[in-house]
């Protein structure tokens, strides 16, 4: 009896200790978030057009909505492209946004429709899923291209870009237009130069000559027009062996304190401090076998 | 073996306390015991709900469980370098509290790395450490150092315990039988020969001389995982002998409490006298001086040097509503109370010597959680639309609870060990006087010497 009521009373004990548990929390923070009512989110699009010099457009968007007072970017979500206006509108296609939200489709020339203006209406829609609402954007641009040439005079370099203007049907120069001229580099495009359109639609904008390129010494120039009020964006792209040849073969890496071997010396004084050490217990571990070994036969 | 009366007098006193478990034992390993039960609960909230239970977030990535670890490395200086050094020095009166010092080290050293393995993130990937290792990080160093010496320090207490082991095992002890097993496996084979003598002496020499710059390395290598990070208040170059000093200091402190505990405990007057506490005591405020040294230069270089981040730390540890209270209480306690305690011959006694001590571990804990936090709470670049919790470090229950079962272990494990071996070595005692006495068998037959 007595027994039985020392158990029960160790494990009252136990029990009051360890069940406390968060309840005598700081901070409770690994609560998990009270269910909430369902809330429907309102997704934002960001929707542009990136008219090429190959003729085709690209149709990037962007989604995102505010949760929680945050915007966050919606990934998952199935965005539907179509041209033209809402009576005569055509299914360009599908494509699914990303972990940054993003969504790029490719349109290609022979799905490129205009109106009477001359103008490409896109619309990108999403349906709607789950708790977030439908949503769609329109965009309507002036059919237009931009045209790249790599002019080389002596030693000098130079870009032609010419701004183009085809929604009369007919190739319109385009005049007093701003543009700039990139390179493309490993994460995003470097800026070489800006001008301004003439007359005849054209702008000189001189490159470097010294810009590093491939193993061929090829870089790829870019001309691009942001965001313009009648045509939106252009890009014309052409790669040109202007840059000075970059091996692109792998060098093995120098020992140091930042690449994946370390310096020698740092070697050898781990390898001296472990075997100092790690020699010593060898020793001694080998000390104790011969104090085994000369245990006297009589006494075990 | 045989005895001479100095060992037979020591071995009978402390036969009773390897023979019973006894009731206070039980009690105290029971509450222990509760403790870790905390801690596992604590556990298995972190491993099932992730670290958010504790208070670490993405600035203030160390905590509680990072000032343990240093904490509990530093204290197994105990037997590293205090027993090490006396060891060399030949001192004789280091003989009745080296068994404590080695068992302090060897249990802090298997304690400490446990609190790492609770701060780490993702342990299913902890075998990379291993697989490939980096040689230029100090973390690695700090796994190799520490692994290192944790084989050391058990080496050094085992060779220490040896001749003990075979006294356990010739002196038929009222114990169950796979302990006298175990007592004649550890004797390994050891009668007493004057060849089986001189491979001990030898090991001990040995493992005395590495033991000492093997236990400097190591609490360097875990400073310099301060030092070579570019952190206010951390990257600086005194790091490594600020370390190491202020774990020797707390090494003696840890040792000075366990003697005054277990004299009272066991009743160990004839063994650990007061002659032991004043000795140490006297170690403990040369060390304090030092220590006291290191900070006042550490605090002043940064103070003077007027450099920004630097300045914000300095702002926070002198701020009293930050943390001034318990930067003094780190520097009173710390430094001033156990030098004071010493230098004055009225405070110079065992139950003084023994509270400056536990006030000064205590003190030593909090200077090592001012070395993390604050500095962690001061980023390089600013912060800006953080939640608090990011910004300034609280532990969570979950956090204490697993100290908690820590500190709990640590004297579970003192505990279990003492009723495993006599916390006197018996060996080791009286032998100088051996030539001069009747040698008597365990079991009380007196022959000749």
């Amino acid at each position: 009896m007595r027994k039985t009521i020392q158990i029960l009373t160790y494990s009252l004990l136990a029990l009051m200790i360890a069940t406390p548990g968060k309840l005598i929390a700081q901070t409770d923070s690994s609560a998990k978030p009270e269910v909430m009512e369902a809330t429907t989110y309102t997704p934002l699009i960001e929707f542009l057009s990136v008219q090429k010099n190959d003729n085709s457009v690209d149709l990037k968007t962007s989604v995102k909505a505010k949760i929680n007072g945050t915007l966050t970017k919606l990934a998952g979500l199935k965005i539907e492209f179509t041209i033209g206006a809402d009576s005569t509108a055509k299914k360009l296609g599908e494509t699914i946004t990303d972990s940054r939200g993003v969504a790029i489709f490719s349109c290609k020339p022979e799905q490129l429709t205009t109106d009477k203006e001359g103008k490409l209406n896109f619309k990108a829609s999403f349906a709607g899923k789950d708790s977030i609402e439908s949503a769609e954007e329109l965009i309507s641009v002036k059919r237009a291209r931009l045209e790249i040439t790599p002019v080389k005079e002596d030693s000098l370099l130079t870009v032609k870009v010419k701004l183009i203007d085809l929604s009369t049907g007919t190739e319109t120069a385009v005049p007093e237009t701003d543009l700039g001229v990139f390179v493309k580099r490993l994460f995003s495009a470097l800026k070489l130069g800006e001008g301004k359109t003439d007359e005849a639609g054209e702008a000189s904008i001189e490159i470097p000559n010294n810009l590093p390129g491939d193993a061929k010494g090829n870089i790829t120039l870019l001309a691009k027009l942001d965001e313009n009020e009648v045509y939106g964006n252009l890009e014309a792209v052409v790669t040109q062996s202007w840059g000075i040849p970059v091996s692109d073969e792998l060098k093995e890496l120098p020992r140091a304190l930042w690449s994946s071997h370390p310096p020698i010396w740092m070697l050898v004084t781990f390898i001296v401090l472990m075997t100092a050490v790690w020699g010593h217990y060898i020793v001694i571990i080998f000390e104790l076998f011969r104090l085994r070994k000369e245990e006297p036969k009589t006494a075990s | 073996m045989q005895l001479n009366s100095f060992q037979q007098q020591a071995f009978d006193k402390q036969r009773p306390t390897i023979e019973k478990f006894g009731r206070k034992s039980w009690m105290w390993t029971i509450f222990f015991l509760l403790w870790i039960i905390v801690g596992g609960y604590a556990l298995y909230l972190q491993i099932a709900d992730g670290h958010i239970v504790t208070g670490m977030r993405d600035n203030v990535v160390w905590g509680l469980y990072i000032a343990n670890f240093i904490f509990f490395i530093g204290i197994s200086y105990a037997g590293a370098v205090i027993s090490g050094i006396l060891h060399i020095l030949k001192v004789e009166w280091r003989k009745p509290i080296i068994r404590i010092a080695e068992m302090i080290t060897v249990i802090a050293t298997m304690i400490g790395p446990v609190f790492i393995l609770l701060c780490v993130g993702r342990l299913d990937r902890l075998h990379h450490l291993i697989l490939y290792p980096r040689l230029q990080s100090p973390i690695t160093w700090d796994v190799l150092a520490i692994t290192t010496y944790f084989t050391g320090s058990v080496i050094f207490l085992y060779l220490a315990t040896i001749k003990d082991f075979a006294i356990y095992r010739d002196a038929k002890l009222k114990v169950p039988k796979w302990r006298q097993k175990i007592y004649k496996i550890l004797a390994i084979g050891y009668r007493g020969t004057p060849s089986q003598k001189k491979h001990i002496s030898i090991s001990m020499n040995l493992m005395a001389v590495i033991i000492i710059p093997l236990a400097i390395i190591v609490h360097s290598v875990l400073s310099w995982i301060f030092g070579m990070t570019l952190r206010p208040g951390w990257h600086s170059t005194i790091f490594g002998p600020y370390f190491v000093l202020a774990a020797i200091y707390s090494g003696t402190g840890v040792l000075i409490m366990a003697m005054w505990v277990y004299r009272k405990m066991y009743g160990l007057y004839d063994y650990i006298n007061d002659k032991h506490f004043i000795y140490l005591g006297y170690i403990m405020l040369v060390l304090g001086a030092a220590y006291g040294y290191f900070t006042f230069s550490e605090y002043l270089t940064d103070w003077f040097g007027s450099e920004k981040w630097n300045s914000e730390v300095i702002h926070k540890l002198f701020s009293f509503s930050e943390y001034g209270w318990w930067f003094l209480f780190a520097n009173v306690a710390g430094i001033l109370l156990p030098i004071f305690i010493v230098a004055f011959p009225k405070t110079r006694k065992p139950r003084w010597i023994a509270l400056a001590s536990f006030f000064m571990v205590a003190a030593l804990w909090v200077k090592r959680y001012l070395i993390i936090v604050p500095t962690l709470e001061s980023p390089l670049l600013p912060m800006q639309d953080t939640r608090l919790e990011y910004v300034k470090y609280s532990p969570t229950w979950v956090e204490w609870a697993l100290t908690f079962a820590g500190i709990a272990t640590f004297f579970l494990f003192f505990t279990l060990m003492s009723k495993f071996m006599t916390i006197i070595p018996i060996s080791e005692f009286g032998d100088k006087e051996k030539a001069n006495e009747k040698v008597t068998k365990p079991e009380g037959e007196i022959v000749p010497a």
